[in-house]
């Protein structure tokens, strides 16, 4: 490989790297993998809350990108044809699994899983000072699978209620209130846990 | 309002759907207003989840196997060099400090039992995101440096941020271990951490066929 070919590190461009790796250069490959490894893997671990598993769906995704690369003609940006297409691989996942990728309805008026308890008298402090990423982060694992989808693809990822719905096969009011119990969810399990953290104390 | 009404429409005012009736709900009611102020927080703070896990070295080492494997990759692969003694002992040594921290973290909290001034500097904000540059302060990341001195920059460059990530993270697993010692969650992503970083290590050495 001449000195002229070789990536010039920072200063190749996503694009260039993507004619590179078309003509099947090794390191344009590997340049794309690095640019967006992060944002696929935390991906496909906040939706599925096993590293194993995660990496597996995360090697998967820049598996079927780099196949197809070569049909890649920029109608959409690299980036959100990579986590459109990391996100169904793990949609597939869960559905080959079994696990729920839309939260079942409830039904029940007035007891919906979330919903906000007021004890009388109790004090209701917010969160505020306890919230940390790795509080978040570990609560966001104890959601049911149904409502960390949601809350993901919404709230961590940035995906509209339009494009959620259409990629779990649900209705845009379904996304957008499954969202709010997922959010109250989070809220009590953060909650529980700083009860429990200030219990050991 | 009440609050029964206000929970209702709270997707509505989440999406910054105000009236003057319902601020005034908010206003008179601290419960309501701590629940809103929450859920802005929890839904505020779950943008730093979009890219804070790293995966580790060996996806890419599988992907491009599988890549060289399907042709989609046509350079050929050199061979690899041998290891210096430096990896060699690397492969062992890193349980050490994953040890250590888990032995210094129990010791606190043996010798600074629950009360003893250790709450008030319970850390109540991860500092370090990832991402952010830490600076290497082990000999063994100097000594891991200095041998990434004779790699292109680019790599380089990579492998140090890569390094700086798996910094990070143990960053993270410690303040989080400092503040609750008994931290079961905490001491996976502490010993995650480390693995990572040895798998860093050892794919730093695996890779150079490519050089």
């Amino acid at each position: 490989m001449t000195g002229a070919k070789r990536l010039q590190g920072d200063k190749l461009t996503e694009a260039e790297a993507i004619e590179r790796a078309k003509q099947g250069d090794g390191e344009a490959f590997e340049f794309l993998y690095h640019l967006h490894k992060r944002r696929v893997y935390s991906l496909c671990l906040r939706m599925t809350g096993n590293t194993a598993t995660a990496e597996d769906l995360a090697q998967e995704a820049f598996l079927q990108l780099f196949r197809k690369i070569a049909t890649f003609r920029g109608e959409s940006a690299f980036s959100t044809w990579l986590h459109r297409m990391s996100v169904n691989v793990v949609l597939m996942q869960l559905r080959k699994k079994g696990l729920p990728v839309v939260p079942i309805e409830e039904t029940t008026e007035g007891e919906e899983e979330g919903s906000v308890k007021k004890e009388p008298g109790a004090p209701d402090e917010r969160l505020a000072g306890s919230l940390d990423r790795l509080q978040l982060q570990r609560a966001v694992d104890e959601l049911p699978p149904g409502y960390r989808t949601i809350f993901v693809l919404h709230d961590v990822e940035g995906f509209e209620h339009n494009e959620i719905a259409e990629m779990v096969g649900c209705s845009i009011g379904n996304s957008k209130s499954q969202l709010h119990k997922a959010r109250l969810k989070l809220r009590e399990l953060l909650r529980t846990n700083r009860a429990e953290k200030a219990g050991r104390r | 309002m009440n609050c029964l009404e206000f929970e209702r429409i709270l997707p509505e005012v989440l999406e910054g759907g105000h009236t003057t009736e319902r601020q005034a709900h908010l206003n008179s009611c601290p419960a309501c207003s701590n629940l809103l102020a929450d859920l802005k927080d929890i839904s505020l703070q779950a943008k730093t989840l979009a890219d804070s896990a790293e995966p580790s070295p060996m996806v890419w080492n599988a992907l491009e196997a599988q890549l060289r494997s399907e042709g989609l990759i046509r350079r050929p692969a050199a061979a690899a060099p041998a290891r210096s003694p430096w990896f060699r002992r690397s492969k062992t040594v890193w349980l050490v400090p994953v040890v250590a921290a888990l032995a210094i973290v129990v010791g606190i909290k043996l010798y600074h039992p629950a009360g003893a001034g250790e709450k008030q500097q319970a850390v109540k904000h991860i500092v370090v995101a990832p991402g952010q540059t830490v600076r290497p302060v082990s000999s063994d990341d100097q000594q891991f440096l200095n041998t990434m001195a004779t790699r292109r920059p680019a790599r380089q460059a990579r492998y140090r941020a890569d390094m700086d990530d798996a910094n990070a993270f143990i960053h993270d697993a410690e303040q989080a271990l400092k503040s609750n010692p008994g931290d079961v969650y905490a001491q996976q992503m502490l010993i995650n951490a480390y693995e990572q970083k040895q798998m860093l290590y050892d794919l730093a050495v695996d890779r150079s066929s490519l050089q």
